[in-house]
């Protein structure tokens, strides 16, 4: 066998770059993966509703694809009334629920961070109802509403005298699924303010009691001001997560009665699950606005309070 | 601007621009490359291209499926076939949910399924059921009797067109306590006026013991119960018209005036209505076929004077109930579809029908064929549906081309008004609205 001449052997592609663009190929392949990712799971889905958000598109009806209709499907959510209905509920329900998740947390956390014994157990169990799972809890929940088997309205019958029909009432039934869900995510939010707690020295405290505060004080003047930066990043992630629950609305009152407790997501699940993909788009075209005004003011917060990000 | 040599960046990282045209280019690259034609048209993991052609796939809810196992010996002998299953979704609402993604994109997971009245119309229009016309024989088609065939056309038929075969038969049944009514010297009420009548002698309200009840939650569920009643009033229910607003207005008077009904039965589902009536708490009740077997096999609470079929009581347009139920279809894109048209014309077969429908009410219709195999069995369903039949109880499903949307409307509107939302002419006039827009 023949040894081929030195000078016939060519250099293969990758050999022939220079050390800067061999940097950068290799840069390049070992970005592709997750760069790949995000482009066929976040940003084709968004781009391909935004455009189905200007056609209207049932394949059950329109054999022929998608039929342009420019604002049409925005002008009809703006005449639907369960979609005005369910943008106004989702509203007073996300500010509501973190609203009340934030305080009912911030106490937690508070007790949490006091010293006794059995404080280790305490704040494993308190975090029992964020570790169930939401759909369990939904149907748990709508059986413990039921006016004639749960046993919240029995005992606050048995026990107040209240005679109140919680899920067939639509201001209850706003009241009870709030509930459910600042009862549910209540322990995530005292978690992370306990962490944030956990970082105020104790010396501030202290020379606050010298000064002659007392505890209403060093909450709004000491505990408050230094838990900012946590309390915005916390309330804007409880807000844009909540934006689009479904779960617990749908399982526990179906978004009854009427359409009271129908949030955005259900009304977009409902769309596209009769094929109504142009509007369906439309909706969710909506709830990236309010998510989007929602950051905004996130980002203005950030800044505003010097949030690390 | 201060020059920034070759080693500066290198040690500074890739800036933005550099970055972006590379990806950009990488995945312009990746998609010009010759992807197989497979991938594309049937996704990567596309069951035909991983499952042998000699099975077929077939979904049904699971409870059916022991029935359908016992005649599958003689099939899968004959035909070389080998029959798989898979849980089915248990309502219309779950089978768009589950199946549409997977249509839409070109494939089916499955070679045969068991469909629902309210995702059917929207699988055959757009498409992704083959027509059965030429599948199903015509004898298996001329055994439905009359009331069935109407159904047949109307909801499982685009232009004559079948696209999918019954294979149960569900109608709402009119269950009462005779036992109870026995003892207290009633009558069962055979009009609305004497539901009424009967049941305010009856409700016992601070003990929790009501004349009649049903499961009314929403999604779908309180759609059904209006539906019934519009059929009673001679109305169309998806065109808001004076018989839905008489049927409303019924039912409103029922839980709010006369208070013979539970208004708490709003949020309710069937397992709830089947527990209230099992509990000793209800007199009577519209309830689908299926409730006889869960009373039946509630042994220490079962007697048969305490679930006595009668007929409907009966409205303006008289004693009526709406028929409608799943059948079998199969996917236009089915891995294996040469199998499944063996399976579907076997099951719905003169022969093999009736052997289904002796093990499982969902398996169950008033096929000639059927109701001969069935004559002397002394079941209480097929005197029943004998009953119904009789005394022309059926009323057809009422019909939209959009109809889990159309009964989404009936759901809101009539949650809106039952739970004094909105005027009951509000309600009307909104719903028409709605039903106008669906038609767009």
């Amino acid at each position: 066998m023949s040894a081929r001449p030195h000078a016939d052997r060519r250099p293969n592609l990758f050999a022939r770059l220079s050390l800067r663009q061999r940097f950068y190929v290799i840069a390049i392949l070992l970005l592709l993966p997750a760069v790949g990712l995000r482009v066929f799971t976040a940003f084709y889905p968004f781009l391909q509703t935004a455009y189905l958000s200007f056609h209207r598109y049932n394949p059950a009806f329109d054999h022929g694809g998608p039929v342009f209709v420019g604002l049409g499907n925005f002008q009809r959510m703006s005449a639907d009334p369960v979609v005005q209905a369910s943008i106004s509920f989702t509203l007073v329900f996300v500010l509501g629920a973190t609203f009340f998740q934030l305080a009912l947390g911030l106490a937690v956390a508070h007790l949490l961070n006091a010293a006794f014994r059995l404080r280790f157990l305490s704040r494993a169990l308190v975090l029992i109802p964020w570790a169930i799972p939401m759909a369990v809890a939904a149907l748990g929940f709508r059986w413990m509403f039921d006016d004639q088997f749960g046993m919240i309205p029995d005992l606050l019958r048995s026990l107040a005298g209240v005679e109140m029909r919680w899920l067939i009432d639509p201001n209850n039934a706003k009241l009870a699924v709030t509930s459910v869900a600042v009862w549910k995510s209540t322990p995530f939010v005292a978690l992370v303010l306990l962490a944030g707690l956990q970082g105020i020295g104790r010396d501030l405290y202290e020379a606050a009691r010298v000064d002659g505060a007392n505890a209403w004080t060093s909450l709004f003047y000491i505990t408050i001001p230094m838990l900012l930066p946590i309390l915005i990043t916390t309330g804007m992630f409880m807000i844009v997560w909540q934006l689009a629950v479904f779960d617990l609305p749908f399982l526990m009152t179906g978004g009854g009665p009427g359409y009271s407790t129908t949030v955005i997501a259900q009304k977009i699940y409902l769309e596209s699950n009769s094929l109504n993909y142009g509007y369906a788009a439309s909706i969710s075209m909506a709830l990236v606005g309010i998510v989007a005004v929602v950051g905004v003011v996130g980002l203005y917060l950030f800044r505003r309070f010097d949030v690390s990000m | 601007m201060k020059k920034v040599t070759h080693t500066q960046t290198v040690a500074r990282g890739m800036t933005r621009r550099m970055f972006l045209k590379g990806t950009a280019g990488s995945i312009a690259a990746a998609l010009a490359a010759n992807v197989p034609n497979n991938f594309l048209t049937q996704g990567m993991f596309a069951p035909n291209l991983i499952r042998q052609n000699n099975t077929v796939v077939f979904a049904i809810q699971e409870f059916a499926q022991e029935a359908i196992q016992s005649v599958l010996p003689q099939f899968e002998a004959d035909t070389g076939l080998t029959v798989q299953f898979e849980g089915g979704p248990v309502s219309g609402n779950d089978m768009l949910t589950r199946y549409s993604p997977a249509f839409a994109s070109g494939t089916s997971p499955v070679d045969m399924f068991s469909d629902a009245d309210d995702s059917s119309p929207t699988f055959m229009r757009a498409g992704w059921v083959m027509p059965l016309d030429e599948i199903i024989p015509q004898e298996t088609w001329d055994d439905f009797p009359p009331s069935m065939q109407d159904h047949i056309r109307g909801f499982l038929s685009i232009d004559d067109v079948p696209y999918r075969i019954p294979h149960e038969f569900a109608v709402g049944y009119f269950f009462n306590r005779q036992d109870w009514l026995s003892e207290r010297g009633l009558s069962v009420p055979t009009t609305w006026e004497e539901m009424v009548e009967v049941g305010k002698e009856v409700t016992d309200a601070e003990n929790g013991v009501w004349a009649t009840t049903d499961g009314l939650i929403k999604p779908a569920l309180l759609y059904v119960y209006v539906a019934y009643l519009t059929a009673q009033a001679g109305g169309k229910v998806f065109e808001f018209d004076e018989g839905t607003a008489e049927a409303l207005q019924f039912l409103y008077d029922m839980i709010h005036t006369h208070k013979i009904f539970p208004e708490e039965a709003l949020n309710q589902d069937y397992t709830a209505q089947n527990n209230l009536y099992m509990g000793d708490k209800v007199w009577f009740m519209r309830q689908w076929p299926f409730f006889q077997g869960v009373a039946e096999d509630n042994e220490d609470w079962y007697a048969p004077e305490k679930m006595v079929i009668s007929l409907p009581p009966a409205g303006p347009a008289g004693s009526k109930s709406w028929i409608g139920g799943w059948g079998f279809s199969v996917p236009t894109y089915a891995p294996n579809p040469d199998g499944a048209r063996e399976l579907i014309r076997y099951l719905t077969s003169k022969e093999v029908a009736p052997e289904l429908a002796k093990q499982q009410g969902f398996l169950l219709t008033p096929r000639y064929s059927i109701l001969e195999a069935l004559a002397d069995s002394g079941d209480e369903l097929i005197a029943a549906m004998g009953m119904y039949a009789d005394n022309d109880v059926f009323a057809p499903r009422a019909f939209h081309p959009r109809v889990a949307e159309a009964q989404t409307v009936v759901d809101d509107m009539a949650s809106l008004f039952l739970t004094n939302q909105a005027s009951l002419s509000e309600v009307l006039e909104q719903g028409k609205q709605l039903i106008a827009a669906l038609d767009q």
